[in-house]
């Protein structure tokens, strides 16, 4: 499953950096990120309660950050499983000042296996979406910009299942 | 979870057991009343092979838990034959080759008929459709549809033993209810039964019928 | 394929299931007809600790019209109002839709109410509670309180209908009379999720568009009513160009999810297929009863 996106923060381009590599901010903004302990340089163990309605899992699994190139780019992987199935994903992050404001490129390349891809496939991409629209919106309101943040930080501007 | 009394009428025989509320009505069919006709496939309400007719209604009994059916009335497809003598339906399926490998007929078997008694004269659009809740992997369906429409043919042109049909009731009409009564499940041998099934299904007909009072 | 332990409760009044949902609040789960979550607990998916059978709860079961609405009781299986005369005479669109839920097996336990409740994304009740405009009643510990169809679905299997309320009751306008109607589905066999479904209601006078209604399913996270495209047709002639506007007015509209048995272009692509085909079978149906 690959999805995309852009999102405009509103916060100059180190300030996104540095918000973007801090552990507390990654905990606070990732839904359902239960616990996320370091486990050596830009590697840290995660656990994730994730669900919708009734159909709730909790995964564990790790999460690195390679390929960094401050204060620009950098790449996530993240690779866990719980009960329900497992999921392996990689996602690629490019910053871009724009004025005040930061420009962030996304792109998300997610394998899901084991039951819940193939119970839940139909709302997969779907839910995915709207968990990383999650995170933006909790990475915005980390620089005070709930209230005037633009629309294009909505989630509807990713492309699902290409 | 601590175990609950379930007391239920298969057949027309008064069942008592059991059971955790997380048993499924197929597992508790199977399992405890020992009626292993009722077969599970998928075991998440898309193949239909655990049809059974819950107070007349056909309904999937693995997305049913057996403590929700206290004191409901419970038809499955050992109710069906009279002795040697198959069910209209049954003979139909024989006759047309409605088989293969017979999973899955039990399913279709109940499903059709609830579908035969709300549809006495199905067109074959229809019966597709009333049957396209029961899954086969051998026969291709064809057979079946045959079938169903032959047993349609049987059941309403020479009215069996005991075929009764709701006074009022008009040809054709849609979702109407009707009575459509197949030989009774009480004459049915106990040699249909497995050994536990008997040894438990020996409560007394005056508490069988105490029960599905209290049940209404 | 066994459902993990649970504490299964059945009580037996509306007070009783509240008091228990308030007692356990979000490890609680309600069953109604049981034909979604049940599959859940079989894959061990949905773990509630705690069931709270609603289905011997007393007066959830009626079916009735009052002041041009339908009153449908929670607990009315899919498969009662499918054959109810009051609903094939009143909204019919209702019925059709119907048709599509599942099999009949499954509507025979399946429950308007928890169709609802559940709100899958590609169910066709919320998208025809969506489409006329419905509401429903829900009870919890500080009392009842109606929700519009409009505020009720926040998005996948998630309503605003709270971990500590049951759901009562779903009111459905009527359709008004003379108005035609139709529910288009594409789905990949009879009786899977829809990839797309529309449902459409219209009505005339002096050959101008009076009222319309455009309500779909599939084709997002939660059921769509197409505003735009009714604003559109309102106080128009029908003609196959109207419609083509239409088509494209719902288009525009709808933001829907690729899977694998169709990407997000063909569900946009085909729901204004299915619009423009709904629109000129309700236009056909016009004045006839069902």
């Amino acid at each position: 499953m690959k999805l995309d996106g852009t999102n405009t923060l509103p916060a100059p381009m180190e300030t996104v950096w540095n918000t973007i590599n801090d552990p507390e901010a990654l905990r606070r903004c990732t839904p359902g990120l239960k616990d996320l302990t370091p486990a050596g340089p830009d590697k840290y163990q995660a656990t994730l309660s994730i669900g919708i309605a009734a159909v709730k899992g909790t995964y564990a699994g790790t999460l690195t950050i390679t390929d960094k190139q401050a204060p620009k780019h950098y790449k996530i992987v993240l690779e866990g499983s719980g009960g329900a199935g497992f999921m392996k994903g990689e996602g690629i992050v490019d910053l871009e000042p724009q004025g005040n404001e930061t420009l962030l490129r996304w792109t998300g390349d997610i394998q899901i296996g084991g039951l819940i891809a193939g119970v839940g496939q139909r709302m997969l991409s779907g839910v995915g979406k709207m968990l990383i629209g999650q995170f933006f919106k909790c990475l915005e309101q980390q620089f005070g910009g709930a209230a005037g943040a633009p629309p294009s930080g909505r989630p509807g501007s990713g492309h699902g299942d290409r | 979870m601590a175990p609950r009394d379930v007391t239920l009428t298969i057949n027309g025989r008064a069942y008592r057991g059991r059971a955790e509320p997380r048993k499924t009505l197929a597992d508790f069919i199977r399992e405890d009343c020992g009626l292993t006709g009722t077969h599970l496939g998928c075991e998440h309400g898309v193949c239909g092979a655990c049809t059974i007719l819950m107070n007349g209604d056909a309904v999937r009994s693995c997305l049913l838990f057996a403590v929700q059916a206290e004191g409901a009335e419970l038809r499955t497809v050992e109710g069906l034959a009279d002795g040697d003598r198959l069910h209209p339906i049954q003979q139909a399926f024989w006759e047309h080759h409605g088989l293969q490998c017979g999973f899955c007929t039990p399913g279709f078997l109940m499903t059709a008929v609830a579908f035969l008694r709300d549809h006495p004269h199905p067109s074959e659009r229809e019966i597709r459709e009333g049957l396209a809740g029961n899954l086969c992997r051998c026969t291709g369906y064809q057979n079946i549809v045959k079938a169903v429409a032959a047993a349609a043919a049987v059941l309403t042109s020479t009215a069996p033993v005991g075929t009764k049909r709701r006074a009022g009731a008009k040809k054709g009409a849609r979702g109407r209810r009707r009575t459509l009564e197949h030989p009774p499940a009480d004459r049915q041998p106990a040699t249909m039964k497995s050994k536990p099934a008997q040894r438990r299904a020996t409560v007394k007909s005056k508490r069988a019928r105490r029960a599905r009072r209290t049940a209404r | 394929m066994k459902p993990a332990a649970f504490e299964y409760h059945a009580p037996r009044t509306v007070e009783e299931a509240v008091g228990l949902l308030a007692a356990h609040g979000d490890d609680a789960k309600v069953l109604a007809g049981g034909q979604s979550l049940v599959p859940l607990m079989n894959m061990r998916l949905a773990r509630p600790r705690v069931i709270v059978d609603v289905n011997r709860v007393r007066g959830l079961d009626g079916l009735r019209e009052a002041r041009g609405v339908l009153r449908i009781g929670a607990m009315v299986r899919q498969g009662t109002a499918e054959r109810s005369p009051l609903v094939a005479a009143r909204c019919p669109l209702l019925r059709d839709a119907l048709g599509w839920v599942g099999h009949p097996q499954i509507r025979n336990r399946g429950t308007i109410g928890g169709s609802i409740a559940h709100a899958d994304p590609a169910a066709e009740i919320p998208a025809v509670l969506a489409a006329l405009g419905g509401e429903v009643t829900v009870r919890g510990p500080k009392g009842a309180r109606t929700i519009r169809a409009a505020d009720l679905f926040a998005g996948y299997l998630t309503t605003a209908i709270g971990a500590r309320e049951l759901l009562t009751e779903v009111r459905i306008p009527a359709l008004p009379r003379g108005a035609g109607w139709s529910w288009m589905e594409i789905a990949r066999r009879h009786g899977d999720f829809a990839l797309a479904g529309v449902g459409v209601v219209l009505a005339l006078r002096g050959g101008v568009i009076t009222e319309v209604r455009i309500g779909l399913t599939g084709v997002g996270p939660a059921p769509v009513r197409a505003e735009a495209a009714e604003r559109l047709l309102t106080g128009s002639r029908p003609s196959e160009e109207l419609w083509q506007q239409a088509a494209g007015a719902v288009r525009g509209a709808i933001d829907p999810d690729g899977d694998l048995h169709a990407s997000a272009e063909y569900r946009r692509h085909v729901a204004g297929v299915l619009v423009m085909r709904a629109l000129r079978e309700a236009l056909g149906r016009r004045g006839r009863a069902a």
